[in-house]
């Protein structure tokens, strides 16, 4: 209470110091607890409650987290999340590594033309992105199967097809985020001295082992938060699949965000769109917690 | 430092004070009732609303403002900005079952315009405005149930009459054939039927319907309490066979086309079943296609004029204009406004008087509207729980297109998980 009372009525210089600190995090803490933190409590609560015509509400205890983890609909949207997960998380992070270490090669002034580029698609609204590449994937117009008929390759269904579908969205997600992961590796690439680059070619490492022993080592920490970001990225995926899919072909799209989103205002059933909701939550939190700890190592030269 | 910074907020709270002091300079607003639709397909119907507003503000000072809502996600929408409460729209064009039987959003229709409504209404629209026997809504679609659409030039190409459409499934299906056009790998560049495959399962269930009513099945009970035994009868699993082998056995639909609707304007496809408002779609968007309009084939049934998706405007309950909302809708609710809001779309009136009017017996689809109007009227599903039925059993149908499974176990599932939801 009196550290409270401190913070509002300060006496000392440390005093005014930490109040100034306070003061600069609280528009910061006050936004994550709107936007973020009262949602959470509020999706919790929800996850309990059957809403009800009108408003109301009924306590189910359990029996709504029971209906979604019994329901087969829910866990083939898992299954389709996770099979995404798999196809766009290793390929982004690879190919934005190679771009970044490509990029890093150039001359200051291509390495900005060609960053830039890279980075445009970041830019683009997912929802228009995912209308682009509707109609790159169109079956009978698209320039994807014209191209292919081109090179004698037979015209293949992407979208419409239950096997390619989710390799089509990937690509998607790789083309959208593969420019905001190669800027963090660049700037990481960047800020590696290069007197460990000497030192290692004076002990006679080859490129392919300082890329091994020196970059990659040093990159560990962007890798992490990179991969971290794009399974959060991917496993909250919404806007391609709405756009593009709607969950089809008979389901071999649907994702969980989308299935909670019908979920809670297609069928105005709020209290199970809360369950997934939280399981959405603790995935993520539990994913990136292992994550962290497993693959986060401390390097120092 | 500690000066300027002083000084900036001393700058800013003078600002701030003149401009609360000083009374405002922008021109009075005039009052508005808020409409939203989310037929952006049907842009000059929708603006009419606000045409007609403006002679409605001469006498109550309140004029129309019309906000079109994308299909995608209108629900959402709606259901934030009901539930929320600010921002709502005073009146809204949705499903009575839904926002006024799954939720309780919408205002009872005074009794003098029930009144007027039910006396000029086809006796069948009746339904469409109601839940449980109470009236809400003011259906805006006659016509709301799909008709077959033949392409002329397609028709004649294949050696077939235009003016002698096929009348039960069986020639429908023989003329599908010679309809449909195969590459040298045998995947059709034309098809017969362009088949809805792709977007929301609830829009794929209200496409195959029709068939499903053609081979006398029905989706749930008479008394919308139960699937099993119905979703998944006899009757509709060859329904769903017949469907699935238009696709995977006969090939004269393919699932390599994109929306139905195009491709049949891209004269891709010979025929689409469609409602109404194709016509006027038609007109602007292909005008370079010749059709013709009949009713649906039949089976063992004829299917009859239904739909799952009937539309009618609804009044916001907590709406603070909702008795200007009533007056604005007393005054467009006559026989005149109804033909000429209508005929600005190509979309059939409303008003029983209308569908005997020149702009109506001139239009392609004036005798099979009347054809199937005699049909018996098929079974509906107007239940408040419409959409998360149509989706369970939408999957199967979508299922049996993609080869995902066969009809009948795939209805089984479909039929138990309805019966969850019904029982839930």
């Amino acid at each position: 209470m009196e550290r409270w009372t401190r913070l509002a009525f300060p006496r000392t210089y440390m005093d005014r110091q930490r109040r100034a600190g306070f003061l600069f995090v609280l528009p910061a803490v006050a936004y994550f607890a709107c936007v973020y933190f009262v949602p959470l409590v509020e999706s919790l609560i929800g996850s309990f409650y059957r809403t009800l015509p009108g408003g109301a509400s009924r306590f189910m205890g359990f029996g709504l987290y029971e209906r979604v983890f019994t329901d087969p609909v829910f866990w083939n949207s898992v299954r389709n999340t996770i099979k995404l997960l798999a196809l766009s998380v290793p390929s982004t992070v690879a190919l934005a590594l190679a771009v970044a270490l490509g990029l890093d090669r150039l001359t200051l002034r291509w390495r900005s033309l060609w960053a830039a580029m890279y980075f445009v698609p970041f830019a683009v609204s997912l929802v228009a992105a995912a209308l682009i590449w509707q109609w790159l994937y169109e079956p009978v117009y698209g320039v994807l199967n014209h191209a292919l008929v081109l090179v004698g390759l037979p015209p293949q269904k992407w979208l419409q097809s239950l096997n390619q579908v989710l390799p089509s969205l990937a690509a998607i997600n790789v083309w959208v985020r593969l420019g905001f992961d190669t800027m963090i590796f660049l700037a990481a690439l960047q800020a590696i001295p290069g007197e460990y680059y000497e030192a290692a070619a004076l002990d006679g490492a080859s490129a392919r082992q300082r890329l091994w022993h020196v970059t990659l080592p040093l990159l560990n920490p962007q890798i992490v938060m990179v991969c971290i970001l794009e399974l959060i990225f991917n496993f909250k995926i919404f806007d391609q699949v709405y756009a593009t899919t709607q969950g089809g072909p008979a389901g071999a799209s649907q994702t969980i965000i989308p299935l909670l989103y019908d979920t809670a205002f297609k069928y105005f059933r709020l209290g199970e769109a809360s369950v997934m909701a939280v399981f959405v939550f603790v995935v993520l939190l539990v994913v990136t917690l292992l994550q962290w700890r497993i693959f986060r190592r401390p390097v120092d030269y | 430092m500690r000066r300027v910074i002083g000084g900036a907020i001393a700058v800013l709270a003078l600002a701030g004070l003149l401009a609360a002091a000083v009374p405002g300079h922008a021109p009075a607003q005039a009052k508005k009732i808020v409409y939203w639709t989310h037929w952006e397909q049907n842009p000059e119907f929708n603006k009419w609303y606000e045409t007609k507003g403006k002679e409605f503000a001469k006498k109550s000072g309140y004029e129309v403002e019309v906000v079109t809502i994308p299909y995608q996600g209108y629900e959402a929408k709606y259901l934030a900005a009901l539930v929320g409460k600010s921002g709502a729209p005073d009146f809204f064009n949705g499903i009575v079952h839904q926002w006024c039987g799954q939720y309780d959003f919408c205002d009872k229709m005074p009794a003098d315009l029930e009144k007027t409504w039910s006396e000029n209404l086809p006796k069948y629209m009746l339904a469409v405005g109601q839940f449980k026997g109470a009236t809400y809504g003011i259906p805006i679609e006659h016509g709301n149930f799909q008709q077959m659409y033949i392409d002329v030039e397609l028709f004649k190409k294949a050696g077939l009459n235009p003016d002698k459409p096929p009348k039960t499934l069986d020639e429908w299906l023989a003329a599908m054939k010679k309809l449909s056009v195969y590459d040298a790998k045998g995947e059709p560049t034309q098809v017969g039927f362009a088949l809805r495959h792709k977007g929301h399962p609830v829009g794929i269930t209200d496409k195959f319907l029709p068939f499903a009513h053609a081979f006398g099945a029905r989706m749930l009970s008479p008394g919308l309490d139960r699937a099993t035994g119905f979703a998944n009868g006899p009757e509709m699993v060859a329904a769903l066979q017949f469907y699935g082998d238009l696709v995977t056995k006969d090939k004269v639909a393919s699932l390599a086309f994109g929306n139905p609707e195009d491709a049949f304007g891209q004269k891709r496809a010979g025929v689409i079943f469609r409602e109404s408002w194709y016509f006027g779609w038609l007109k602007k968007n292909a005008p370079d296609v010749a059709f013709k309009v009949y009713a649906l084939p039949c089976a063992k049934a004829c299917p009859g004029a239904g739909n799952l998706f009937p539309w009618s405007n609804l009044v916001y309950k907590n709406s603070p204009h909702k008795q200007v909302v009533w007056d604005f809708l007393r005054f467009i609710s006559n026989a005149k406004d109804d033909l000429e809001q209508h005929q600005l779309q190509g979309i059939l009136p409303v008003w029983t008087v209308n569908l005997e009017t020149p702009y109506v017996k001139g239009r392609p689809d004036y005798a099979s509207t009347r054809e199937m109007l005699a049909q018996p009227v098929p079974p509906n599903y107007y239940h408040p729980k419409s959409n998360e039925l149509a989706t369970a059993f939408g999957e199967a149908v979508v299922g049996v297109l993609y080869g995902k499974g066969q009809p009948k176990p795939s209805l089984d599932e479909a039929a138990a998980r309805m019966d969850r939801i019904l029982k839930d």
